[in-house]
């Protein structure tokens, strides 16, 4: 056993103010210096949260990222500057927060957690912070901790709203997230920060409020044994049930804190009579958690189909219709002359293909919609479409296609053809118009 | 009309196109999905899945069989509660 942590006559005077806080006191703020604490994810969440919990004094704090930084990230990451933009994020924040706190054993971890990986990683600490950005790795994280029995406190942000749980508390008795989400999202529907866009302060509280409650766990042991993030009903032995913390800033009220379920029942993880993970099996890569979770459907087009944005612009001052999919959001913040804006959704809505498998009324066929009004009548015009990465536009050149090979009246040739143009607006900006913004 | 208030975050927002509005009451939880499905086609699918949903800030079993014991009986959402889907937010 190492000794017990104690304090130099610095660390008196710097964690003065929060250690006459009574819920903290010196005996609060020696458990702090004891704790090691992981951090994995070095973004938006992990940035607040890993400054505020180097200001407290946490003996231990880990970071784990595999990541450079890009100016993208600086309107959130506070962590990172303009000066740090190509460097690894777990080196720019290790030199952000040694400038805050000297006195703290930083680790640096700078790789993605794996299922190879997380066992090893995760192992030399007290205490997780799931300040990560995709379901696979939240699910891999919270087995790991399960499996381990560690806490975590795990939180999630997307545009003007955030989620905020503590699990796996206390240690096989708490809910994990599993319990919480037993079913991972549909592939189609995650967005990450890059795609769904994210406001700096939303996804900076959400990280702010994980500091606190890392802060609360690691102090209560020691005072009354009563452990924070949950309401522990020991009176009656009723079982612990998990809050969520619900931030949501252009509702009123902003923020909620919902009563949720405990342990679930038959919990692949926390159920230990219908466990399905271990450790083994999370070494030698048994758990796929990018199958559990799923990948997106590629609706790719064929070759073909595609033109390079050097030779759209070759093309450009010929007869066309260019259609751009993005979002109305997005198409106000750039566009290319003579484009449309009809947003994937709209476009896709516009374009309703014959559903065969729909009984008829009374056999009677209804006659189809007639097409959208944007749709050349000059079947020789050739229709290109474009969106932010190439990613979009494939689904809408599919989606045409499909519409127009659909129609019995022979008004879906489209002569000059349908064409994807490839990479989007992002490889506008790189090949054809250096002026042309990225965002 | 008698109405409940329905919130709509992440997924289910962009589904919906909206953050919140008002369903008539009283309604059994059970024929909750059906409703949204009937309003928002595809929902059910798409978002609602994997979605968890508590009424007044409790959660609720909208599946009615995971085998959890803290809620007995059928929960009939009342005109005035404020029910809430929520799918996970995985970003951050």
């Amino acid at each position: 056993m190492p000794p017990p942590p104690t304090l130099s006559k610095d660390e008196y005077k710097r964690y003065g103010r929060q250690m006459i806080v009574p819920s903290i006191g010196l005996p609060g703020q020696l458990q702090l210096k004891d704790a090691a604490v992981l951090i994995v994810g070095a973004g938006g969440l992990g940035c607040p949260a890993a400054a505020y919990l180097a200001g407290t004094g946490v003996g231990i704090l880990g970071i784990c990222d595999g990541d450079v930084v890009e100016t993208s990230n600086l309107h959130r990451q506070i962590a990172h500057t303009t000066s740090r933009v190509g460097q690894s994020k777990t080196q720019s924040m290790t030199e952000y927060l040694t400038d805050i706190n000297p006195h703290i054993t930083y680790r640096s971890h700078t790789y993605h957690l794996t299922p190879g990986t997380a066992a090893s990683t995760l192992g030399h600490y007290n205490l997780v912070l799931d300040c990560t950005d995709h379901p696979a790795v939240r699910y891999l994280i919270s087995d790991t901790c399960v499996l381990l029995g560690k806490p975590l406190i795990s939180a999630s942000a997307l545009r003007t709203e955030g989620q905020l749980l503590v699990l796996n508390n206390p240690p096989g008795k708490g809910a994990c997230y599993r319990c919480i989400w037993p079913k991972p999202p549909p592939p189609e529907s995650v967005l990450s920060c890059g795609e769904g866009g994210i406001l700096g302060p939303v996804v900076g509280v959400m990280g702010v409020l994980m500091a606190t409650e890392a802060i609360k766990l690691l102090t209560a042991q020691a005072k009354d044994n009563k452990l924070s993030g949950e309401v522990v009903e020991e009176e009656n032995k009723r079982p612990i049930r998990t809050n969520m913390l619900l931030y949501s800033a252009y509702l009123n009220p902003s923020f909620r804190d919902l009563k949720l379920r405990g342990q679930k029942k038959g919990c692949i993880a926390c159920d230990l009579e219908k466990r399905e993970i271990s450790l083994d099996k999370l070494s030698d890569g048994r758990l796929d958690y990018a199958a559990f979770c799923g990948t997106r459907k590629e609706d790719r087009v064929g070759e073909d189909e595609r033109i390079e944005v050097g030779r759209y612009a070759e093309v450009r001052n010929q007869e066309h219709l260019l259609i751009d999919v993005r979002p109305e959001v997005e198409w106000g913040i750039c566009n290319l002359a003579g484009a449309i804006n009809i947003p994937i959704g709209q476009f896709m809505q516009s374009l309703p293909l014959p559903t065969p498998t729909e009984p008829l009324i009374g056999a009677v066929s209804l006659p189809s919609p007639p097409p959208p009004s944007w749709l050349p009548e000059n079947h020789k015009t050739p229709i290109y479409i474009v969106c932010k990465r190439g990613n979009d536009s494939q689904v809408a050149v599919r989606h045409l296609k499909t519409y127009l090979a659909s129609r019995q009246n022979g008004d879906g040739k489209v002569g000059g053809g349908i064409w994807d143009i490839k990479g989007g607006l992002v490889k506008w900006a790189w090949d054809v118009d250096a002026s042309f913004p990225e965002y | 009309m008698s109405t409940f208030t329905i919130l709509y975050f992440a997924a289910c927002s962009s589904y919906t196109s909206r953050l919140y509005e008002a369903l008539p009451a009283p309604l059994p939880i059970s024929k909750l999905y059906s409703v949204l499905e009937e309003k928002y086609a595809g929902i059910t699918e798409k978002v609602l899945g994997s979605c968890l949903v508590t009424v007044n800030l409790e959660y609720v079993d909208i599946t009615g069989g995971d085998g959890h014991d803290m809620i007995q009986g059928e929960v009939v959402i009342q005109p005035g509660d404020e029910v809430a889907i929520i799918p996970p937010v995985s970003s951050g």
